[in-house]
C-alpha cells in the first residue's frame, strides 16, 4: 500500500531531483521488491502442497524418502495411474462420482433456477425468510443428518444406490444454488422482461427466452459450483453407500488408513480427484468468484 | 377498472412464482426436514445398537449427560482451540492478504486466479496432501528440517496429539483462506479510493489509514467471513478423518465436538446420544453465529446502501 501512496505523491509533484527524492524512490523500490517478495511467498505457500503431491504420484516412493529426495526427471513414471486407471475398483468409483455429480447438478439447476427466479422477480410474502432459511441450512452439521439419512434411504430400497446419493446431495446443494442464482437474478434489469412482455410473451417465455439467457454465466457458475461439492463430499457418500455406490473420494481417502499408507496410489488417487474440479473452478473462475463472493458482500 | 386488471395480474404473478419455488422449497424441506425431525426424535431415547433392540424414551436425559460428560468437555475445548485459529486467525491473515493483493502489479489478476486452487481441492484430497508432507517417518517437512540441520531425529508430526491439531489447523487454513481472501478483496475494491486521497491529504499515515478507513468499511464483510468460516470450522471432519485415518486420534487429540459425534454414532454405534451430541454442535453453531450478529452487527445497517 506504502508504494500506491510514493507513486502517486511523486507523479503530482513533478519538480527537479533532490537527495531526498533519490532517498524516496529507493524506499519506493524496496517497498515494492518487499510486496513483490510477499507475493511470490504466497503463490508458493499456494501452489506447493498441490505440486508436492503431483511429484509424489509421478515418481518412485523410494526416490523421495531418502534424506535428499532424487527429483531425477528420469525416474518420473505414470505406472501409478496406469494401475489405478486400469483397476475397476478404482474406476467403479470414479464413475459414480461422475453420474451422481451430472445428475445433481442438472436437478439442481432445473428445481433452482426456477426458484430462485421466482424469489427474484415476483416479490411475494416470506420471501427473504425463505432465503434466509436456505442460509441455515449452511449451520446444519450433516451428521446430525447422517443416521436418519440412511435409515430413510434403506427403507426406500436407495441405500448404496446411485440415485439416492443423488437425491441426497440435490437436498443439500439446492439450496446454495438457489441463494447463489437469486443473486445474478437481481443483477438483471426487468426493464427487458417488461419489453417483452409487451411484445405478447408469457411468463415462462420471458423466464426462459429472455432471463435465463442473461444469466447464462452466472447459471454456468452455479451449475460448476454443485457439480464441485457434490464431486467433493466425503462423509455422506461414507455413510449412505458401501461398495457399488461408492464414490472417488471415498475411495481415495480408503488409500490412507490408520497404520499404513499407499502413498504413491493416495498421492495419485487425489491428484485425479482433484484435477477435474480444479479445472472446472479455473476455467469458470470469474463468475465463481462473483458468484460466491459478490452475494456475500451485498448481503 | 385498471386496478382491478393490476391486481389480477398480480395474482397470477403471485401463483407463477409460488408455482416455480414451490417444487425446489418442497425437496428442500421435506429431505432435510424429516431427517432434522427423525434426529430429534432419536436424541430423546437411550438407543444404543450395541446393547440390544430396546431403547427406552429417556427425554432430555442425554443432553444432560452431555452437558456434565468429561469427554464432551475435552472435545469442546479442542474446538474452540481450533476455531479460535481458523476463524480469527483466518480473518485477519485474509484481510492482510487481501491489502497485500489489492495494489496494482503484472500478475494480479493470476494471483486471483491461483487463490482458486486451494479453494477447489476437495477435502479428501487436502487431507492427503497434507499426510504426505507431515508424515513422520517420510514426510518433506522432516526431510527438509533435517537436510538444514534444523532437528536431529524425526519429528512425528501426527502421532503427537498437540502436534497434530496444529498440523490440522495448519492444513484446513491452507484450504480456507483463499476464500475469505477473496471476500475481503471484493470488500477492498468496494471502498472508494478518493477517501484514501483525502485521508492522505490530511496527513493520515498507512496505519491510520488502515484502521480508520479500511477496517470501518470492511464491517460488512469481515462479519460475514466470520460467520461462515465458524460454521465451517465447527463443522470440519473430512480433513480430520483422512489425517488421522478416522480415529479423530492421535490420543482423541483431535476429536472435536462434530467427530465425537460421529465417532459416538459409528463407532460406539449410540445412536441416541450420537443424535443428541449432533443437536448440540448444531446449537453451538447457531449460537455462534448470533453472537457474532450481536457483536457486529448493530452498526452494519448504516453503511448497508454503499454497495
Amino acid at each position: 500500500m506504502s508504494t500506491l501512496t510514493e507513486r502517486a505523491a511523486s507523479t503530482t509533484q513533478p519538480r527537479a531531483a533532490t537527495p531526498r527524492d533519490a532517498g524516496r524512490r529507493r524506499r519506493r523500490r524496496l517497498g515494492t521488491i518487499g510486496h513483490r517478495a510477499l507475493v511470490a511467498l504466497l503463490l508458493v505457500y499456494l501452489l506447493a502442497p498441490f505440486v508436492w503431491m503431483l511429484v509424489y504420484s509421478l515418481y518412485p516412493s523410494s526416490a523421495l524418502q531418502q534424506a535428499s529426495p532424487d527429483l531425477n526427471p528420469g525416474l518420473l513414471t505414470g505406472a501409478s495411474y496406469a494401475r489405478l486407471l486400469s483397476d475397476s475398483s478404482f474406476l467403479v468409483p470414479m464413475v459414480n462420482s461422475a453420474i451422481v455429480g451430472i445428475s445433481t447438478t442438472i436437478v439442481c439447476m432445473v428445481l433452482g433456477s426456477a426458484c430462485a427466479y421466482a424469489f427474484a422477480r415476483y416479490r411475494f410474502r416470506g420471501r427473504n425468510a425463505l432465503l434466509l432459511g436456505m442460509l441455515t441450512v449452511q449451520a446444519i452439521p450433516v451428521i446430525v443428518l447422517a443416521v436418519p439419512l440412511f435409515i430413510l434411504l434403506r427403507a426406500f430400497g436407495l441405500y448404496d444406490r446411485l440415485p439416492g446419493l443423488i437425491v441426497t446431495y440435490t437436498a443439500f446443494i439446492l439450496p446454495l444454488v438457489i441463494w447463489m442464482l437469486v443473486g445474478f437474478f437481481d443483477e438483471i434489469p426487468p426493464s427487458l422482461e417488461r419489453a417483452a412482455r409487451i411484445d405478447g410473451c408469457n411468463r415462462l417465455q420471458i423466464m426462459i427466452k429472455i432471463a435465463f439467457p442473461l444469466a447464462a454465466p452466472g447459471l454456468a457458475a452455479t451449475a460448476i459450483l454443485a457439480f464441485i461439492t457434490s464431486w467433493s463430499d466425503f462423509f455422506l457418500a461414507k455413510v449412505l453407500t458401501s461398495t457399488a455406490a461408492t464414490t472417488l473420494p471415498v475411495k481415495t481417502a480408503a488409500f490412507q488408513g490408520l497404520f499404513a499408507m499407499d502413498y504413491t496410489s493416495a498421492a495419485t488417487a487425489g491428484v485425479i480427484t482433484a484435477v477435474p474440479v480444479l479445472l472446472l473452478a479455473l476455467l469458470a473462475q470469474k463468475w465463481i468468484i462473483r458468484g460466491l463472493v459478490e452475494g456475500a458482500v451485498k448481503g | 377498472m385498471s386496478t382491478t386488471r393490476a391486481d389480477q395480474r398480480r395474482r397470477r404473478d403471485l401463483r407463477f412464482g409460488l408455482g416455480l419455488s414451490l417444487p425446489a422449497v418442497a425437496v428442500v424441506v421435506l429431505l432435510l426436514g424429516y431427517p432434522m425431525g427423525y434426529a430429534l426424535y432419536m436424541s430423546g431415547f437411550s438407543w444404543n445398537d450395541k446393547l440390544g433392540s430396546s431403547h427406552p424414551f429417556v427425554g432430555l436425559a442425554n443432553y444432560s449427560e452431555l452437558l456434565g460428560d468429561p469427554a464432551v468437555h475435552r472435545a469442546l475445548g479442542r474446538t474452540l482451540y481450533f476455531s479460535a485459529f481458523t476463524v480469527l486467525g483466518g480473518v485477519a491473515l485474509a484481510v492482510l492478504i487481501a491489502v497485500l493483493l489489492n495494489t496494482e502489479f503484472r500478475g494480479r489478476t493470476l494471483v486471483r486466479v491461483l487463490l482458486l486452487v486451494p479453494w477447489a481441492v476437495p477435502p479428501v484430497v487436502n487431507g492427503i496432501m497434507w499426510k504426505l508432507i507431515f508424515d513422520g517417518s517420510s514426510g518433506i517437512v522432516n526431510t527438509i528440517l533435517l537436510g538444514t540441520g534444523l532437528i536431529d531425529t524425526r519429528v512425528q508430526w501426527l502421532a503427537d496429539p498437540g502436534l497434530t491439531m496444529n498440523v490440522l489447523i495448519f492444513a484446513e487454513m491452507w484450504k480456507l483462506l483463499p476464500f475469505l481472501c477473496l471476500l475481503m478483496l471484493a470488500g477492498l475494491q468496494g471502498i472508494p479510493t478518493n477517501i484514501y486521497k483525502a485521508a492522505r491529504i490530511d496527513g493520515a499515515d498507512g496505519w491510520q489509514r488502515f484502521r480508520k478507513i479500511t477496517l470501518p468499511n470492511m464491517r460488512g464483510p469481515i462479519m460475514f467471513a466470520l460467520i461462515v468460516q465458524s460454521m465451517w470450522s465447527l463443522k470440519v471432519f473430512d480433513t480430520i478423518y483422512v489425517l488421522t485415518g478416522g480415529s479423530g486420534g492421535p490420543a482423541e487429540g483431535t476429536t472435536t465436538i462434530n467427530f465425537l459425534a460421529y465417532l459416538v454414532t459409528f463407532s460406539n454405534l449410540d445412536r441416541g446420544y450420537g443424535a443428541s451430541l449432533a443437536i448440540a454442535t448444531m446449537v453451538l453453531v447457531i449460537l455462534v453465529t448470533l453472537l457474532w450478529i450481536l457483536l457486529l452487527g448493530q452498526r452494519g445497517n448504516d453503511r448497508g446502501d454503499a454497495r
